[in-house]
Parts: C-alpha cells; structure tokens; sequence
C-alpha cells in the first residue's frame, strides 16, 4: 500500500484526493495545511485519518512514501525540499517552482537521494493528449517538429479565481514574479517545451495589461501575452495566452514536415492535418469529408471513454499520478522527464523577466517627458 | 485595509417606509442606538438592506465591512438618506485577523452576513465562511466588548428529512451533517459554520443569535430559485409544482436579521426567516412568465425528479464522480419535497411583521427582472 500525503488544502488539494481515492493500492495517510480547520475541513470529506499543521511532523508521525504539495507556488521549493530530506516522493503542482534555479535543486536533491518528482502538468496526460503522443511517436509528423502553436484562452468572469483575484489587492498570486502568468501558464508552456530538444531555446515575450482590466483600475495583472520560442533556426513556436479572446480556446497544434496534429483541449478533440493535397475540385471535396469523418470519430471516441467510464475531468491527473506511482514503485521512467520540467521553469521565468524589463523601460519613457516638463 | 467614515446630510430619497416598532419593543433592546455595530457584507444583497433597517430603527453608529471589491459607495447614500447617521467604511479581508481585530474593535453587536457561496468548491465556500466567522470570534474575544453575535446562515442547512412535525419545517428540525454528500460547498460550509459558533459560545460564553432565511428575493437579485426548478439545455425543468417557496423580500429578511440582533432574551435561539402568503412554486413560475418573459418549462412530478436524482446519485457513486454528485436524494428532500413552513417564532419572540407583502414584493422583483432583461 502506498502512503500519499497531501500538503495545503485549498480548492486543488480536493481534485487531488478524489483521484488519489481512485487509484489502486494507495491511501491518503495525512493532510496538513497551516489554517487547522482547512486541514480538517478535508478529512472531514475524504477518509483521511490524520490532519497536521506542520509538515515535519506529519512526514515523522505519518511517514508517506509520497508527499503532494498543492500549496501557493511561493512555497512548492522549501516544501518539497524538506519531503525530499525526509524521504518522500514529491508530486508538486504546477507552477513546479517560482524560480528556475529552485527546479534544478530540487530534482538534484532528488537525484543524490533516490527518490522521484513529478510536476502537475496533468493536461499533458488527458486521454486526447496521449493520442497525439502516440500517433507523434508513430512517425505521423513525418520527422522533426517544425512549428508548434500553443493557446491558452482564460476567463477572467470565473468565479472561482479570477475574481477572487481581481477582488483582493492581497491575494499571493500577486506575489509572484510573474503573477497570474505564472500561476497559469505551464501547461500551455509544458507543451511546447515536450517537443523542443535544445535546453536553452530563443525566447521572445510581448505582454500587456488588456483594455478590460485597465478599465477596472487594474494595471499590474497582465492578461495578454504572446511568446516566440525558436530553437537553432530550426523548430519554433507560438504561444498565446488571452483573457479577451473568443471563444476562449485551449489548443495545441503541432507541425511536422508532412503532416500536423490539432489537439482541442475543451471538446478532447483530436484532428490529423494532411500534407498531401489533392487534385482540383477533389481538394475542395475530401478534404471536408475526411475532417467530418475524424469529428465522429471524436464523438465516437468521447462516447466510448465516458461509456466506459474513463472520461472525468480529471482524468489526466490520475493518469499522471499512477504513472508517477508506478515509476516509485516498480522503477519505471517518471511519467515528466526532468529535461521537461526544467525547460518549461526556464521559459516561464525568461518570459517574466522580458515583461519585467519592458514594463521598467516603459515606465522610464513615460517618466522621462514628465521630468523634461518639470 | 481601508476605512473612511460618513456622516449623513439630510435626504429622504428611495427608501422603503421605516418597519413598525413600539417603544416597549425599543426598550428592550439589547444596546443603545450610539452604540456601535458591526455589520459584515454590508455591501451585499441582503446587508445594504440590513443597514438601511439599522438606521431606520435610529441605530447611527455603524462600522460597514466589506471587500475591497465590494462597491461599498452605494452605502454613503443609505448613510446620506438618514439624519445623524455615522458610518465606518472598512474594507478588508476576514481572512486577515488583523482585518477582523480593526473590524470588531468597540462593536457591541456583530451581525455576521459575508460568506463565500464557493460556486463548486468545497474549500473556497468553508475558507470564506467557517475561517472567517473564527477570525471574527477571536477578534471579538479579544475585544471583550461583544454582547451578541447574529449569524446569517441559510435554510441550505436543513436535511427535511425525519422531521418531527411531518411536513412542517421549523427551527428545531434536523440539520444536514453531510452538506459534501449533498454535493453543496455552501450547505457544508454554512453548517460548520454554525457548528464553530456553537462550540465558541460553549467555551468562550459569546453570546449569540443564528437566523436561517429561506430563499431571499428582491430587486436586482434576478434568477429564479432553484427551489422553482432547473433551467438547463434550453429547457426550464419546473420541479417545486405545489410546494410552497419560502420567500422572503430582501427588506424584510432585513428586518428579522435585524430584531435578531437587538431584542432582548432571545441568545442562543434560531430563527427561520420566511414570508407570510408564500406562493406555491407553480403559481410564482406562472406569475414570472406573465410579468416578465415567456419561455418553455415542463413540469416535473415530484416521484419522477425523485427517481431521476436517486439514478443521478447512484450513477455518481458507481462512476466514482464521472458525473458529479449535483442531483441527489438528499438535495431532492432539501429542495423539491413538499414542506410547509412557519414564521410564528420570529413573530412572537422578536416581533417582527413583514414590511413589504408578498405580493407587493413579488410586484416589485418582477419589474426589476423585466428592467434587467430590456437592459441586458
């Protein structure tokens, strides 16, 4: 049996537990969360049996073989250090790290002890994503990756975040470097950085507060960004990330030398691009007919997941959790290959300091007519 | 945390008549009206009303907490319509205990309406409600000046199930422990809110009141109650039939939450607040469709929701969650079964009378709603 304990136990510490619930062979042994109510308000809900507000007691009274840390990003680094000095396993929910430098610690750390670390890059492992890496593996691409497209569309009306953020000038997502980008970005980034294969790829950030936020007195929460990412003139990508673009879409396309991949993140769609092209009118009739054909094949697909009971929302993070399982205890390779993680921390963290920096440049112009004025 | 006080220019404008109250019932007040109270979620719904009856009951001494996202301005009007009125704006986090220490600093009676409704989540609806409501206990503690604490629960937290009196739901009725298998953050968390009160009166003596308002209604609060039905796919899933809905006009509800703060001898009761004439749900449905806009139901007999939430449950559990656990039996008997209620102990123990009849109220949010719809 394995030992799971959970650390911070806000909103996705309960997406947590309810898939750990369904794996096999595993037990949820202890929570722990600084405020003691919301610590008990969990083991009231799921069958845990121990609840703590310090996290070294709990990994000696409890002694989990794996540790998920589902905290704010602020303290992922110092919490999964110390499982890690005590011998846990670590599953750290996205953002992995604030800093780059703390990613490259931590698997080190984990390296020198033996043990594993997973990020929650659970999107990458939803049923429709393990397709399109089956079908890249297969060759489909047709060679290298030549250009990748990431968009990651946000709501800025949910009300389970965003206006939970909007409305408190103290919330901690407005501590962070990169703020709501940071807590948001990695799965859109972690896509990309699967199919780049150099470690330090060229990166390009534009960023701006959108005219609805402005509208609101809010000038530090940027919500528009677009990244170009170029690896040694040879595989790029773009990445969007919008709070004001409809419909507000989490796609990922992949382009190889004869073919590409669409793969719609909302609707668990997967499309095959084709390369080759037909004669005349033919091309204007099949085509659309092939594209009608995968659609049922989706919906067929959908339907066949759900009927078997295998389509929660949730889905890819038990995939990853039980990848990140079996890698603990039977040797397998971790679900996220380090190389991964760390490149999607050093994207992240190039991409805040390129907004840092053109946010303190434009200041400074802005500045300097007011001084002339003066 | 910021805060700026208002005193009030003499104005009369827009607000509902001053509630009937005998001097013999002012003198038996609990406090005096200079001295201060706090009121949290001033600025919602129900605690801009909650304020406005305040003021209108000649208490001037408020302290009005709320977020900073919260539009609190609208309240310097209520303050500017009252001669005298003295208001303390703070806005904050009750998450913040040094928020709450501010807050609660001098205030004789809390009346305790923010809370999070949490949408789906668990944790959001108890961080919002139960830390908070600890927060505010403590901070009252420290003050040492409290004489009554008025929490603004729910009727969310009744089970209707094995009720004493049959189909009659009152104070004293059973209370739902497992809001989670009901699959409703804001019942769980207003339950344990509850709980936390209780266990703080019991070891700290903090005196208390806890009201229960059934389904709130008035203008600019324009959705129809789940009790009346679900509004899915197009289609208005109408389930209330001829159950009474237990309506009560926002001034109204005001008003009791109100006399549950200051009426003498009444600490550690609960009071249920509803309307008088409470329309069934089929007449308020047939009324909104005339007064405000047409549009497609069907009605769904109470054995047949009944069966549908019972599948929807069990289908839930044998998914393991595929499909989430929002229709249930438990939600079916907190909802849909046919209950009758009563308002006889919030008449005879604080003396309080609706200001507003239902069907004056009903007038009232129906334009509101047909205002909305020419708007949107």
């Amino acid at each position: 049996m394995l030992k799971v304990a959970i650390v911070g136990c806000g909103k996705i510490a309960d997406a947590h537990a309810s898939q750990i619930q369904r794996i096999r062979d595993c037990e949820i042994v202890a929570v722990c969360d600084r405020e003691p109510l919301m610590a008990k308000q969990l083991c009231d809900r799921f069958p845990i049996k121990q609840h703590f507000t310090d996290l070294e007691e709990l990994l000696r009274k409890a002694q989990p073989h794996v540790v998920h840390i589902t905290t704010p990003p602020e303290g992922h680094f110092e919490l999964a250090r110390v499982c890690l000095e005590h011998g846990a396993n670590v599953y750290i929910e996205k953002p992995f790290t604030v800093y780059a430098n703390q990613a490259q610690k931590l698997i080190d750390l984990a390296e020198n002890k033996g043990l594993r670390l997973t990020a929650g890059h659970n999107y990458q492992f939803s049923p429709v994503a393990r397709r399109m890496r089956e079908l890249v593996k297969s060759g489909y691409l047709g060679g290298s990756v030549v250009h990748i497209e990431s968009h990651y569309g946000y709501n800025l009306a949910d009300p389970s975040y965003a206006r939970a953020l909007l409305g408190d000038k103290q919330h901690w997502v407005r501590r962070l470097p990169g703020k709501l980008l940071q807590n948001i970005i990695s799965h859109g980034i972690a896509r990309i950085a699967e199919f780049l294969t150099t470690d330090a790829p060229h990166v390009i950030a534009y960023g701006f507060v959108s005219p609805v936020l402005k509208s609101i007195g809010e000038n530090d929460i940027i919500d528009e960004l677009r990244v170009i990412i170029s690896e040694e003139e040879r595989t790029t990508a773009y990445f969007t990330f919008s709070s004001q673009m409809k419909p507000s879409i989490h796609e990922f396309r992949v382009y190889g030398s004869q073919n590409g991949l669409v793969l719609d993140d909302h609707h668990d769609i997967l499309l095959k691009l084709r390369g080759n092209k037909y004669k005349s009118f033919a091309d204007k009739f099949v085509p659309p007919a092939q594209f009608a054909k995968q659609h049922v094949g989706n919906l067929l697909t959908n339907l066949r997941l759900f009927l078997g009971n295998d389509f929660h929302m949730d889905s890819g993070m038990k995939y990853l959790m039980e990848s990140f399982y079996s890698s603990i205890q039977e040797g397998a390779p971790v679900p996220i290959p380090y190389r991964e993680i760390l490149l999607t921390t050093r994207i992240m963290e190039e991409v805040f300091e390129q907004l840092e920096t053109n946010r303190s440049q434009a200041q400074l112009s802005y500045q300097v007519p007011q001084l002339r004025c003066e | 945390m910021n805060d700026s006080t208002i005193s009030a220019a003499n104005s009369e404008a827009g607000f509902p008549p001053k509630p009937s109250s005998s001097l013999e019932q002012e003198r038996s007040f609990i406090i005096a009206p200079d001295e201060q109270i706090l009121v949290t979620g001033a600025a919602g719904f129900i605690g801009s009303r909650v304020v406005a009856s305040l003021f209108e009951r000649g208490f001037h001494n408020l302290v009005c907490f709320g977020r900073p996202s919260g539009g609190l301005a609208h309240l310097k009007e209520i303050a500017n319509a009252h001669p005298g009125a003295q208001m303390q704006l703070i806005t904050g986090n009750l998450l913040s205990r040094r928020d709450c220490e501010a807050a609660s600093k001098g205030a004789k009676l809390i009346i305790h309406l923010a809370a999070g409704t949490g949408e789906k989540s668990f944790p959001d609806a108890f961080m919002n409600s139960v830390v908070t409501t600890r927060n505010l206990l403590d901070a009252s503690l420290q003050s040492g000046q409290l004489r009554r604490f008025v929490l603004v629960s729910s009727f969310s937290v009744y089970t209707n199930c094995g009720k004493p009196q049959g189909r009659l739901l009152e104070e004293s009725c059973p209370v739902e422990e497992h809001g989670d298998l009901r699959g409703e953050a804001y019942c769980f968390a207003k339950y344990k809110q509850e709980q936390l009160l209780t266990e703080y009166s019991r070891n700290f003596g903090i005196p208390y009141v806890v009201v229960r308002p059934g389904s709130v209604y008035g203008p600019k609060r324009q959705a129809i109650v789940g009790r009346v039905g679900i509004d899915s796919f197009g289609l208005f899933l109408h389930m209330g039939g001829a159950n009474p809905i237990p309506l009560t006009y926002v001034d109204n509800c005001a008003d009791a939450i109100v006399l549950a703060g200051l009426v003498r001898g009444v600490d550690g009761e609960i009071f249920n607040i509803v309307d008088d004439d409470l329309p069934s749900s089929r007449q308020f449905l047939r009324c909104y469709k005339k007064n405000v806009r047409g549009f497609k139901s069907i009605y769904v007999p109470h054995a047949v929701s009944y069966a549908l939430c019972y599948l929807w449950e069990k289908y839930s559990q044998w998914s393991e969650g595929q499909l989430p656990p929002a229709f249930n039996r438990r939600r079916w008997h907190a909802y849909w079964k046919q209950t009758s209620y009563s308002n006889g102990k919030l008449k005879t123990r604080l003396g309080w009378r609706p200001r507003v009849p239902t069907a004056e109220g009903l007038q009232r949010f129906f334009e509101s709603c047909r205002q909305g719809a020419k708007s949107a």
